[in-house]
């Protein structure tokens, strides 16, 4: 008989299938809780207040922080983000600073009241439409208003600009 | 004194035949030259980078509100301390270059064909596992060109099609650059790639100890 199952083999196959098991659940454990994070830990967006709104010249894109109080992972703490607003009269345009290629804070670019990108050159015009360099996409479009004379700005950016 | 403490041992378990045999009169190809030299200051690298480095971890620590004053305490304040870490930082920036000398002559004297394939392959392993060392290790400053630097490498693979976005929120641990983004660059950085890293050195040790060294040209 071809496949005898004698004691020796036997007990080599059950210390293969044991071994294979543990390392399979261990493994599986340890490596679910490390990706675990990936879709957990969340940022959420959230309407932040950001300084009044006559402090804003008009017309043009001011420098806004955002700082705010956020959870990441046990962290609880204040997260920061860069948004350039200008008021128009009614109009407000508030953009993410987030450059749409690799993530840095892009600058304002006075000579042409646009942007550029600190990090591989990146340029953007006035309405932070990607116009050169490597950004694949514009600057995103944050929802912002006026209440109270205070500027509020939702950090969780809603479309492209 | 040492050389009698060596024989106390060698009388009961017999190894300096051994190691005279296996190490100091190994025979080796005739005219073998300096450019063969390149992967043992590698790997003497990555010893000054393991000592330096455990010696690091009695002081940083690999949180958003203490790395970075931890890393200036170790620069500035810690007896010999900026010694420590520079010898980590250039040991780090040194080792790249001297890899690529060691892949080159490997290369040129066509030292990669059979029988020993296997040892460039899991040369290109070690390669990736100290760019691996080098990216994760960058971060744990936790200063501006940690962040900014980390920032756009953990972004690249988002344009990568299907699964980029997942694989660049699995490095960051969520959806941004913070807490879990240092403790998890951190463990790999101390107890992933070390241990990953000496299994394939000795992979890579005992199949040149099989081969042998390539003849010269
Ligand atoms: C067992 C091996 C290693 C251990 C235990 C270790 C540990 C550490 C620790 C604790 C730090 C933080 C302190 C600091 O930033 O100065 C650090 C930083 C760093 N490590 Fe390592 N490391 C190891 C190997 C390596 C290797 C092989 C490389 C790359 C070839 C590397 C590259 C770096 C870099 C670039 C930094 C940032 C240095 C700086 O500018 O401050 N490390 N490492
Ligand atoms: S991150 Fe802005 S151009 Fe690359």
């Amino acid at each position: 008989m071809a496949d005898e199952i004698t004691r020796r083999k036997f007990l080599e196959r059950g210390i293969g299938v044991m071994a294979g098991a543990v390392t399979i659940g261990i493994g599986g454990v340890a490596l679910t809780s490390i990706g675990a994070p990936a879709v957990t830990n969340k940022l959420e967006g959230k309407w932040v207040e950001a300084g009044s709104a006559s402090d804003l010249a008009p017309d043009k894109f001011n420098p806004v922080g955002l700082v705010y109080e956020s959870k990441d992972g046990w962290m609880e703490g204040k997260s920061k983000m860069l948004a350039y607003v200008k008021v128009s009269g009614e109009n407000i345009l508030a953009l993410s600073a987030t450059c749409s290629h690799l993530g840095c804070n892009v600058n304002i670019d006075d000579s042409t009241g646009g942007f550029k990108c600190p990090c591989h050159t990146g340029v953007y015009d006035a309405a932070g439409k990607n116009i050169s360099g490597p950004p694949p996409k514009p600057l995103k479009k944050l929802e912002a208003k006026i209440e109270d004379g205070k500027l509020m700005i939702n950090t969780m950016p809603k479309e492209e600009a | 004194m040492l050389g009698r403490i060596i024989d106390v041992f060698d009388r009961r378990l017999k190894f300096k035949e051994d190691f005279k045999k296996n190490v100091l009169d190994h025979p080796v190809p005739q005219r073998i030259n300096l450019t063969y030299c390149f992967g043992g200051i590698s790997f003497l690298l990555y010893m000054l980078l393991a000592a330096t480095g455990i010696a690091m971890i009695f002081f940083y620590v690999p949180s958003v509100d203490h790395a970075f004053v931890t890393v200036e305490y170790i620069t500035f304040d810690l007896p010999l301390g900026n010694i420590l870490r520079g010898i980590h930082h250039w040991s780090a920036n040194i080792m790249i270059v001297v890899l690529f000398l060691h892949m080159l002559r490997v290369y040129v004297y066509g030292a990669y064909k059979n029988p020993r394939e296997f040892n460039w392959i899991t040369g290109v392993v070690l390669f990736a596992f100290v760019l691996a060392f080098g990216f994760t290790g960058y971060l744990l400053p936790w200063d501006q060109k940690a962040y900014w630097a980390t920032k756009v490498g953990v972004l690249m693979p988002q344009s990568a099609p299907v699964a980029g976005p997942f694989i660049s929120k699995l490095l960051m641990g969520g959806d941004q650059l913070g807490a879990l983004t240092i403790s998890r660059f951190y463990a790999v950085h101390v107890a992933v790639l070390p241990i990953i890293t000496v299994v394939f050195l000795v992979g890579h040790f005992l199949m040149i100890r099989r081969t042998g060294i390539a003849e010269p040209l």
